[in-house]
């Protein structure tokens, strides 16, 4: 009884306030909108010698990439948009977001959804001058989309085929679904020793070892920086 | 914009390994850059005032002064800077755009100080970030309209030139009075006897006491009949002269016969000459007192004396599609209250209120509060409607007026801004393709990252037009032949990538620069190639293999020649020695900036 009163006189109350408003004129949107609270996340990298001991970088290599991160991020961390963005102007043709979203899943450790500039850096020290086991297992990270160690055939449709949209559709010759299944097949044949469905990261890390040629084009962007 | 992006191919370059173990061929050597010294601070001492910047921040942009070896020249051995006796405020704006990748116009600086300033730094003021190029742009124009009135003027002032024919010197007589006293003497002739002509008319109608007395008055035009023919006469003699003149003088006549002054000259004088032809037939002589009130459009010959007739009428035209709804809602009103007031009207006796046109003429002197009383409701529901209907007719009619009028000035704004935009988005397009402002080292190791893809999935990027004839076609080419045809597309696939990514964002990249790279890594690629698989090229599809390179060279020629070419380069040693090593001088030196288009 007594919350429906307290409704009714809720409503008057608006009620009035309309009529109230529609008398002197002013705008609903003008006096509505609160103050909208904007967050600005800003992160700094720890120091420089900190940064040094954990990556295989120099000195003034730390120093030219975090030149260029900072500018192009002045609030110092990536967020998953930013990487599609960025990702989109270097592969125009195709559809990077989903290639985007699962290397952004490999680069974010701490799963909070940004990039800071030490797990960045941290990762491309492995890529550009860790030891081929590292690369390897930054590779297997890549590929195992849910983390549990194990890749499945699923993972790597998904990942082949974002690594395929990259392409677009001018590509010649013309992709075809069946292509990427047997990419797929062709990779199991290849890694999965003890055909068991998936491809665990001793299997992966052995069969990559003795293939000459994944073994000589890890190494070709070793001086990228 | 390069600049930004480049920043992040090391992250996408290394990211690469991760398509390594699953690529199917072999990826493709990465590009050997030069050995680049450590990132020295350059000191720009302007005018007294020190700038300091990294010397890889002046090379994002090669062609301009700074970026290139050009600023060798301004180089001071003895305080070992570069000085430049520039202006310094407007030097800082320049040094932003090497910082950020946009440059500012200032809205304080003069523009022509400012073009001197871009122009002698080599950058091309077709760059403006879309935040100030409006207004740059606007104070170009105003500045070079500026120039041109102040030309002109000192033109009109100084002696014609004395080869313009006679008809030449009539028709400037005709359009500027000023320009010689007889041009003036004619143009105040003519406005005299346009002011008679009218005064005339308007006279002819008044009415007069006649000598005789009679009881009926007529009019003046009646009376003094002759005198009123006379003056016309003269009065259409004058003008047609003077339009006879005006049809010799000009330089268009077709366009002059289109234009609106003549119609209305010529409207002005018809009706004379049709009355002159026809007889005073009793048949037509309602007809041609019709035809008598067209002399008004004499009237109209003053918007040649008077400039603000003439922005009043462009300004109604451009207003037209507002003033034809306003009177479109007019109408809606006026039909609705109509038929409310004729049937509220329906049951009084002796009302005017006859049928729904008849309530129109009603409704239409309530609204707009005019008010005659020759109509007025009778009954309590019609005069409820009728009060209804005049207060709404406050509304609907005083409130738009007010609109219309800023409306004008929006609407004459807007249509000039939205010519201007496309004026200077066209311009702009133009001047951004004349730009070449990417790094040659960031363009290798972008289409070294795209060819790993390449490896990666086994397919070729090619150009949409191939695309399109591979759908068409069945590919029942043999592998050789495949491979070897897919090497020649690949290089118009990598710059078709390019070039739509040109269409997307405003990432300009030139043509050649790709190209030629391209040539450079199809010769390692092909060098390779035959280490690694020896048996699967035949050597016919081998030889095909460089024969396919030739035409390929051709090709590109005559790409280059199809598109603008800006700066040439100083020449290069020659590449043919095809060891990896030569193969970057080649890359970067052999550039011709190329548009693309």
């Amino acid at each position: 009884m007594s919350s429906r009163r307290r409704r009714c006189k809720r409503q008057l109350i608006k009620f009035t306030q309309h009529i109230a408003r529609l008398i002197t004129g002013t705008l609903n949107s003008d006096n509505e909108d609160e103050e909208q609270e904007s967050t600005t996340v800003r992160c700094h990298p720890e120091n420089l010698e900190q940064l040094q001991l954990q990556t295989h970088f120099s000195r003034q290599e730390l120093q030219l990439l975090y030149r260029g991160f900072k500018n192009e991020c002045p609030s110092g961390v990536v967020n998953e948009d930013t990487f599609k963005n960025i990702y989109a102007v270097f592969f125009p043709l195709g559809d990077s977001s989903k290639y985007a979203q699962f290397l952004f899943n490999a680069f974010d450790k701490d799963k909070n959804g940004s990039l800071s500039f030490e797990e960045l850096v941290c990762d491309l020290s492995v890529l550009l001058r860790g030891t081929t086991e590292e690369k390897l297992n930054w590779a297997f990270n890549l590929y195992d989309i849910n983390k549990d160690g194990k890749i499945t055939k699923e993972e790597m449709l998904d990942i082949l085929k974002s690594i395929y949209d990259l392409m677009g559709k001018s590509i010649h010759p013309r992709l075809k679904e069946e292509a990427v299944r047997q990419h797929v097949r062709i990779f199991f044949q290849k890694m999965d020793i003890n055909q068991d469905g998936v491809v665990t990261i001793d299997e992966f890390s052995d069969c990559c070892q003795k293939d000459e040629n994944i073994m000589l084009s890890l190494k070709i962007f070793d001086n990228a920086v | 914009m390069a600049a930004g992006v480049a920043a992040w191919l090391p992250f996408a370059r290394a990211a690469a390994i991760g398509w390594m173990p699953v690529a199917s061929t072999p990826m493709p050597p990465p590009p050997r850059e030069k050995r680049r010294g450590q990132d020295g601070l350059i000191i720009l001492n302007v005018s007294g005032s020190r700038f300091q910047t990294w010397r890889n921040t002046l090379e994002r942009y090669p062609d301009t002064l700074l970026g290139s070896t050009e600023r060798d020249f301004f180089f001071h051995e003895e305080s070992n800077e570069y000085f430049f006796d520039r202006d310094p405020d407007i030097f800082r704006h320049i040094l932003n755009f090497y910082r950020t990748g946009k440059l500012h116009y200032p809205r304080h600086e003069c523009i022509s100080a400012y073009d001197e300033e871009l122009a002698f730094f080599g950058i091309i003021p077709e760059i403006i970030g879309d935040c100030c190029y409006e207004e740059y742009k606007d104070r170009r124009r105003e500045n070079t309209e500026r120039i041109q009135d102040d030309e002109e003027n000192e033109n009109s002032k100084d002696m014609v030139p004395p080869d313009m024919s006679f008809r030449e010197t009539m028709w400037r007589a005709f359009e500027n009075p000023h320009t010689s006293t007889m041009a003036l003497v004619f143009y105040y002739v003519t406005g005299f006897f346009i002011a008679v002509s009218v005064m005339a008319n308007v006279v002819e109608t008044v009415p007069c006491r006649s000598e005789q007395n009679r009881a009926k008055e007529v009019s003046c035009g009646e009376r003094y009949s002759v005198a009123f023919f006379c003056l016309d006469t003269a009065c259409v003699m004058i003008f047609t002269v003077e339009y006879l003149l005006r049809l010799i003088a000009a330089p268009s006549r077709y366009k002059f016969v289109k234009s609106v002054m003549s119609i209305i000259d010529v409207v002005a004088i018809m009706p004379y000459y049709i009355g002159l032809v026809m007889s005073d037939n009793e048949d037509v002589s309602g007809a041609f007192v019709t035809l008598r009130v067209f002399r008004v459009f004499r009237i109209f010959k003053f918007s040649r004396h008077s400039a603000g007739l003439r922005i009043l009428g462009y300004t109604l035209k451009s207003c037209a599609s507002e003033l034809g709804f306003l009177l479109f809602s007019l109408t809606m009103a006026i039909i609705i209250f109509a038929t409310v007031m004729f049937y509220a009207e329906k049951g009084s006796t002796s009302s005017k209120f006859t049928s729904i046109p008849a309530a129109f003429w009603y409704t239409i002197v309530t609204m707009t509060t005019l008010g005659y009383g020759d109509m007025v409701p009778k009954t309590i529901m019609g005069k409820i409607f009728g009060s209804i209907c005049s207060l709404s007719g406050v509304l609907v009619i005083a409130l738009p007026v007010p609109v219309i009028v800023s409306n004008f000035s929006r609407i004459y704004h807007q249509s000039q801004r939205a010519e201007k935009r496309r004026a200077q988005k066209a311009s702009k397009q133009a001047g951004q393709a004349l730009v070449c402002k990417t790094n040659p080292t960031f363009e290798t190791q972008h289409h070294h990252l795209l060819h790993c893809l390449e490896k990666t999935t086994n397919h070729e990027f090619v150009d949409e037009q191939t695309y399109e004839t591979s759908c068409m076609e069945v590919s029942l080419a043999k592998a050789s032949m495949s491979r070897s045809s897919s090497m020649s597309s690949s290089p118009h696939g990598l710059s078709s990538c390019c070039t739509r990514r040109n269409k997307r964002k405003s990432f300009n990249v030139p043509n050649s620069n790709m190209v030629a790279g391209r040539r450079g890594s199809i010769q390692e690629l092909s060098t390779i190639q035959i280490r690694e698989r020896p048996v699967n090229n035949s050597r016919s599809s081998l030889n095909a293999k460089f024969e396919e390179t030739v035409p390929l060279n051709s090709e590109e020629q005559s790409y280059i020649t199809a598109a603008v070419i800006s700066m040439p380069t100083p020449p290069v040693t020659t590449p043919e020695s095809g060891a990896l090593g030569n193969c970057p001088d080649f890359l970067q030196s052999n550039i011709v900036r190329v548009s693309a288009l």
